[in-house]
């Protein structure tokens, strides 16, 4: 499969801002040149007639992309290219870079007289010293190509040549034992109806290097472990992906019966690389798990107990619908999104913003609004703040560019950042894309409102259009690749966007949701990053993805039937102890994950009996339901366990890592001690119980864990806590201080830290 | 207009008197704050009990409405219980908002609304504060509360399955500082469903049994100032949502045009889109809703070239949360649409607050999201109005409803006052919410805004009467093409302690004949004492209610003695007499010259110390015509203020320490006669 990534026309001074090259492509370029440069054997450049004058376009431009000219690091960099030579990234401009290398510098970079002579030539065989180094060896055929074009006169591009319509890799998936290999070959299609192998200029880069290599040939490998990984392959501004699996050795593993579409997609994938799946897990997990999924809440001891008692067969899809309609459910989901959505109190007078946002986006969870809706009302909100919380959204984010950006990042999993300088590197928008998306927020007006700071939003009278930075061209919206909507000057182009972004036939907003919540159940997304959705990345099972997705539109876009499809699945519900030590492959356990800042915070005080305090709020209010990012400033334990401080839009803002420091915050932080020692709280508590030590015990082990406790538990609990206390001191005390020392114990498990 | 230079002024001057600790902003004034509870239902009586400053020695409650009064109330011992009234509400008082003043030693109160409703009513003596301490209330009734910081108030009813239930918190429009939060639980404190908005909530009811309201601030402040009245009503199905009455915004002062009928006499008929638009003929009055999200009204007309038409629409001024927006076009020959006008908001008269923290205009704005505007007819054919609203995208709420007014022109205007404000330290607005409580021998001065319409720009002479015994007001004539005015009254020094409800109305000419056209006063709910923090909340008042209090007297008097007679297009200097009757910081003050023309005159220094200044005035220089002018002067000083009570009385205790206290100065009115220069050869 692959995309056209039709070159950005404008003309113009360059304006790249971001440095694009990652490792990887460093090492891809070198990768080039050693091949280009040292082994002296040209790919084949192209041409289908070797008499023809060669196209810069198809021929000069890929060239020098495979030789790293226009890399980031090299001429392509930003601003300045190397030494006054500047090249469009990856040659996206090439009317820009056929001006740079013919007419620029006074034309000194190609000689037509002398073709061999020229410095274009002599620089990229190093025959003169260059920086970069040697590029193309001199007997290689990319040195003859680049010598008969200018001989040829260095033609320009111009709008009858073929254009790249297509780029495909075969084969689309290959499975390698361990050590094996296999090539590639990458055909190039022209809209002259011409067909051309473009293995040897075509770029190659492996998602997983340690798993399966590509050489700059297009040959793979697989030199690491059992699983998959996709070799991204670009020629000429498009791409297209092959799929490298790496299966277990060993009999052909047996799976459950699967319950949902989820279970059939997951273990196919799974069978094909050989890897069994864990066992199903326990109920006491499964309640524990699906809880704090569902409501980032422990469940009560009264829940445990109704629960795991229960002997119906259903009891399982029956406690996720209760979790699905309870207002911890949306309290949880509320700051989820909020944090996304950046709802930040920079002043104290924002509080009238940030508490009505909040609870906009709660009572949108509450009452299960459809997704659709909730994206549509968020967009295109008018108003004031406190009759359309949604509006406080475009407080928080002002400026179009960022709107745009933020949307297609939250909504669609499509970052646009690097489009708004330059052609962006690993996908098909260009900067006239950035501009028509961000045109959609061109006619947003503002004007104050009664409450300081807060506007009133609304949608100014206008024809809605964006300017480029250097043609000064009026660009008017254009959603991402979708068909271009008749918007009249009364229309309010968001409304427009909205419609294109939430219709059943967008190809990202489903699966970019989908995928989200994947990955906010499982722990890792089907796409990583989670909003990182293009063809350059793809998803590991993108059946699975496309199926969620399209389930998800089919039930209009209800959120909690996709909650409910993927809890139910028994890939949900499988232990968390793999059967295999493949098992990160594909979704054959649960992986455990910390407890993040609120959902700790609150299990915390569940468990001591005490309760945390929150400026502005009721008594009582739990962690999870805090509104804005003015707690995190305010909560050094939230802070410490990476509760994120709304500033971005992206989740890895929230930081889930256990530190150093967290643990000790844990050991040593006087909030946790106050916990502990709160004069209300469970120790104090239990201290005066005149039940016997066991069964506080087991209050205590089904508060934290949701569990019975096991009897070597009770009995080393016991052990410890009825003691004789030393002589002299007081046995009440001792006995509270015991009950202390064992919740703090307890606090300290990774059966409790973690949602396994 | 005060120049903007010379509040800057003014605040140097105030800035560089090194303030006295906890140097206080405006002399004491009685502000009657909380009524509770702050309603009763018309027929019996309720037992309310008031809060507020400056309330000592309260003579009487006075209401808006005649068919409410109220009597001091007593315990079971005869004592007098502080602060608490009984209220007789006649029962052919209709429901709605009425204002509470209280007549207290200083003079009248600033107002607090009264709710008359029909239904039964209770104020329980504590709230619930969860589930299981919910307070029950029935269906169909009202129950008056507050909540408390970092609270929610539970209450519970029960109802049957399928019936329609509209819960509303009425809060903002009785003057409340709650922005209420109301969720409708089950039993157990599960919230169903929510409303933040201040809007009622509909509840279908899904099974018979208790349910929860739980309210709250939307920020979970509380306290006396945040009350409200929770009324829980049975509807049916299809019966339109009834809404607790509440004061008008600023906004509505220039709503309806004089002579409108209540109703329109078209109604909108849907769908009336662009495709099926529905057709009217002008002059029309029309009025319909909002009904769908980004919902298009559109209506079509045969017009004639040289007609020219004057469009109004009023939804915000109706008080809906809208944003109305109209283009009309002409459809030409090829058959498309083309535009011919899109008439404008309503621009606010005067420069209204950035809420920024220094003061930099009034933070009322008496213009409005609506539409006035004037559409001249190019050329003849089919045309159509286009009505939006800006704030409709996204929601389809049939109660924002709207009318229009196409009408030939009909010059008129409207004219809004409010307590003239200078900024006396950073933050401070409580001048905005004062009563007009007059001190003897002080002068306050209103900041009048004129809305014209329809092309009308003729002088407004401003007009006060009705006053208590020994106080004058002069209104400062609203020169011909502005939009700013103001009023002065001032009380005799010898006057003695009255109260009347004053007539405002403003007075001009058109088409030759004298119209007169009532005043609104506008205030805020609440003394505003920080800007950065407290959300304004101003409100169109009732009435106006002038009073001398009697036992104080304003510290400083500006006059003149004589009228002051010159002729134009010389100079002239007018003595200024300076009767000081209080301690003040300082040895000067500096006021501003106000009036029209004369507002360019800049300011002149007069002696805190007593005695006499002089104005002096280049009348060739402010070009000022010839006829009747009258100036006042305005600035600021800081006092020495001790109470006058406890003296009086000749209390045995020492008198109060005198505290330091801004405030401003406003002079007498200044009446200047300007003949006609002589004629030259």
């Amino acid at each position: 499969m692959a995309s056209a990534m039709s070159p950005n026309r404008s003309r113009g001074g360059p304006q790249p801002r971001c440095r694009l090259p990652t490792a990887g492509r460093i090492a891809l370029v070198a990768a080039a040149w050693l091949t280009l440069a040292a082994s002296g054997r040209a790919s084949d450049h192209g041409s289908t007639d070797p008499e023809a004058a060669p196209s810069f376009v198809n021929d000069v431009v890929p060239l020098l992309t495979k030789a790293g000219c226009n890399a980031g690091a090299c001429h392509a960099k930003a601003g300045t290219g190397q030494n006054g030579f500047r090249l469009s990234l990856l040659g996206f401009e090439p009317e820009e870079d056929h001006e740079q290398i013919v007419t620029a510098a006074r034309g000194r970079r190609i000689d037509r007289a002398a073709p061999d002579e020229s410095l274009l030539v002599q620089k990229a065989t190093a025959a003169v010293p260059h920086r970069g180094g040697q590029r193309l060896a001199a007997d290689s055929a990319g040195r003859d190509l680049l010598v008969r074009w200018i001989a040829a006169g260095a033609p320009p591009p111009h709008a009858d040549e073929p254009r790249l319509t297509s780029l495909t890799v075969a084969p689309a998936e290959v499975v390698l034992r361990a050590g094996g290999a296999a090539a590639l070959a990458v055909e190039a299609g022209f809209s002259d109806g011409s067909r051309r192998d473009v293995s040897g200029l075509a770029l190659y880069e492996s998602a997983d290097a340690g798993r399966v290599s590509v050489d700059e040939s297009g040959t793979i490998r697989a030199i690491g472990p059992v699983g998959r990984s996709a070799i991204m392959v670009r020629y000429g501004g498009m791409v297209s992906v092959s799929s490298a699996l790496v299966p277990r050795d060993g009999p052909a593993p047996v799976y459950p019966e699967p319950r949902t579409f989820v279970d059939r997609h997951v273990f196919a994938t799974l069978a094909r690389l050989g890897i069994p799946v864990a066992d199903e897990c326990a109920d006491a997990t499964f309640l524990r798990r699906v809880s704090l999924d569902l409501t980032g809440s422990l469940p009560t001891p009264e829940q445990a107990r109704a629960f795991l008692s229960s002997t119906a067969a259903d009891r399982r899809d029956r406690l996720v619908d209760e979790l699905l309609a309870s207002a911890e459910h949306a309290d949880f989901f509320a700051g989820k999104w909020t944090a996304l959505l950046k709802n930040r109190r920079d002043e104290t007078s924002d509080i009238t913003g940030t508490f009505a946002f909040h609870a906009w986006v709660r009572d949108s969870f509450l009452t299960n609004k459809p997704f659709d809706r909730f994206v549509r009302e968020l967009l295109a909100a008018t108003g004031s703040v406190v009759g359309n919380p949604p509006v406080a959204w475009y407080k928080r984010v002002r400026d179009p560019k960022t709107q745009a950006e933020d949307v297609a990042q939250l909504f669609l999993g499509v970052r646009l950042q690097c489009a708004q300088c330059h052609h962006h590197p690993f996908e098909r928008w260009s900067q006239t894309d950035h501009l028509a998306f961000t045109a959609f927020f061109a006619q947003v007006g503002r004007r104050p409102s009664g409450i300081r700071g807060e506007d009133l939003i609304f949608h100014r009278r206008g024809s809605a259009a964006a300017v480029h930075p250097r043609s000064g061209a009026s660009i008017p919206p254009a959603p991402l690749g979708g068909p271009v909507p008749t918007i009249t000057p009364d229309d309010d182009p968001r409304l427009a966007l909205a419609a294109w972004i939430t219709a059943p036939d967008n190809p990202w907003f489903a699966r970019a949701l989908a995928n989200r919540t994947w990955k906010h159940f499982l722990g890792r997304g089907l796409v990583e990053p989670e909003d990182d959705l293009r063809e350059t990345n793809p998803a590991s099972d993108p059946l699975l993805l496309d199926a969620l997705a399209a389930d998800f539109v089919a039930g209009g876009h209800d959120l909690r039937r996709l909650y409910r499809t993927i809890v139910t699945s028994r890939v949900y519900q499988l232990a968390g102890r793999a059967a295999v030590a493949e098992a990160d492959q594909g979704f054959a356990a649960y992986r455990p994950r910390r407890l993040s800042a609120e959902v700790l915070l609150d299990a915390i005080d569940r468990v001591t009996g005490s309760r945390t305090g929150f400026a502005n709020l009721p008594a009582g209010t739990r962690a999870i339901a805090l509104p804005d990012n003015s707690y995190t400033q305010s909560s050094p334990f939230l802070r410490v366990f990476g509760r994120p401080d709304n500033a971005s839009v992206c989740e890895c803002e929230r930081n889930d890592t256990p530190s150093f420091t967290q643990s000790l915050h844990m050991l040593n932080a006087a909030g946790i001690r106050t916990k502990l020692t709160a004069a209300d709280g469970w120790a104090a508590r239990a201290a005066a119980d005149a039940r016997p030590t066991s069964a506080l015990v087991h209050e205590l082990t089904l508060t934290a864990l949701s569990r019975e406790p096991r009897p070597e538990e009770v009995l080393l609990a016991g052990t410890f806590v009825d003691a004789p206390a030393p002589s002299g001191a007081d046995p009440a005390t001792v006995r509270r201080e015991r009950f202390e020392d064992l919740v703090w114990a307890l606090l300290d498990t990774k059966e409790f830290l973690f949602n396994h | 207009m005060i120049p903007r230079a010379a509040i800057l002024v003014l605040l140097a001057i105030l800035a560089g008197t090194p303030p006295a600790a906890g140097q206080g902003v405006c002399l004491p004034l009685p502000r009657l704050l909380t009524l509770v509870p702050p309603g009763g239902r018309a027929g019996p009586s309720v037992d309310v009990t008031i809060g507020g400053e400056g309330l000592e020695e309260v003579e009487r409650l006075v209401f808006s409405a005649p068919g409410i009064t109220a009597v001091p109330r007593t315990d079971a011992e005869g004592k007098p219980v502080p602060g608490g009234y009984r209220i007789a509400i006649a029962a052919d008082v209709p429901e709605g908002v009425y204002e509470a003043t209280a007549m207290a030693a200083l003079g009248i109160s600033s107002a607090r609304v009264f709710s008359v409703g029909s239904l039964p009513e209770q104020t329980p003596p504590a709230p619930g504060t969860g589930p299981a301490t919910a307070v029950p209330i029935a269906v169909d009734s009202i129950t008056n509360g507050q909540v408390t910081a970092q609270a929610i108030d539970h209450h519970a009813f029960t109802a049957t399955a399928g019936t329609r239930l509209v819960v509303e918190c009425a809060a903002r429009w009785i003057d409340s500082r709650l922005t209420p939060v109301v969720v409708v639980a089950d039993a157990t404190g599960r919230d169903l469903v929510a409303d933040r908005r201040g809007e009622p909530l509909v509840f279908t009811v899904p099974a018979d049994g208790t349910y929860l309201v739980k309210v709250h601030d939307l920020a979970f402040q509380g306290g006396p100032a945040f009350f409200y009245r929770l009324v829980v009503r049975a509807v049916a199905p299809d019966a339109a949502l009834p809404r607790h009455p509440g004061t008008r915004p600023v906004q509505a002062c220039s709503w309806p045009p004089v002579g409108l009928p209540p109703a329109a006499p078209v109604r909108e008929q849907e769908p009336n889109d662009t495709a099926q638009p529905q057709s009217i003929t002008l002059p029309c009055d029309i009025e319909g809703s909002f009904q769908t999200a980004a919902d298009v009204e559109a209506f079509e007309f045969d017009a004639t070239a040289g007609e020219v038409w004057w469009i109004e629409v009023a939804s915000e001024r109706l008080g809906r949360p809208t944003d109305p927006a109209v283009v009309v076009q002409r459809r030409d020959d090829p058959g498309r649409w083309e535009d011919v006008a899109e008439p404008a908001d309503i621009a606010s008269p005067l420069k209204p607050s950035s809420n920024a923290y220094a003061y930099d205009g009034p933070p009322y704005d008496a213009g409005s999201a609506d539409v006035l505007g004037r559409v001249e007819i190019k050329a003849s054919g089919r045309h159509r109005i286009l009505l939006r609203d800006l704030f409709g995208g996204t929601r389809a709420e049939p109660e924002n409803v709207w009318r229009m007014v196409v009408r030939p022109a009909a010059p008129d205007f409207a004219i809004v006052a409010w307590g003239l404000h200078l900024e006396l330290r950073n933050g401070d607005r409580a001048a905005l919410s004062k009563p007009l409580a007059l001190r003897r021998g002080g002068s306050v001065a209103l900041e009048v805004a004129a809305l014209r319409r329809d092309g009308f720009t003729g002088p407004i002479e401003l007009v006060i009467d009705g006053l208590p015994d020994g106080v004058s007001a002069t209104g400062l004539t609203i020169p011909e093409g502005s939009n700013r005015g103001l009023v002065v009254l001032t009380a005799r020094d010898d006057a003695p302690r009255g109260l009347a409800h004053a007539r405002f109305v403003g007075r001009a000419t058109i088409a030759g004949a004298t119209v007169e056209r009532p005043g609104r006063v506008a205030s805020m709910a609440w003394p505003v004492r920080d800007a950065w923090q407290e959300i304004p909340l101003p409100r169109l008042l009732a009435d106006l209610p002038v009073s001398v209090g009697g036992n104080e007297s304003f510290p400083i008097t500006v006059a003149t003695r004589e009228p002051v007679q010159v002729v134009a297009g010389t100079t002239v200097e007018i003595p200024l007499a300076v009767e000081r009757r209080g301690e003040f910081s300082g040895t000067t003050a500096r006021l501003t010259v106000c009036g029209g023309p004369f507002d360019k005159a800049g300011a002149v220094e007069v002696p805190l110390t007593g005695g006499s200044a002089t104005l002096p005035l280049d009348l060739k220089k402010l070009a000022i015509p010839p006829g009747e002018h009258t100036i006042c002067l305005v600035g600021g000083g800081v006092t020495a203020y001790r109470p006058a009570s406890p003296v009086a009385k000749g209390a045995t205790t020492p008198p109060p320490a005198a505290q330091d206290i801004a405030e401003i100065i406003v002079s007498e009115p200044i009446r200047i006669q300007v003949a006609p220069a002589p004629a030259t050869e």
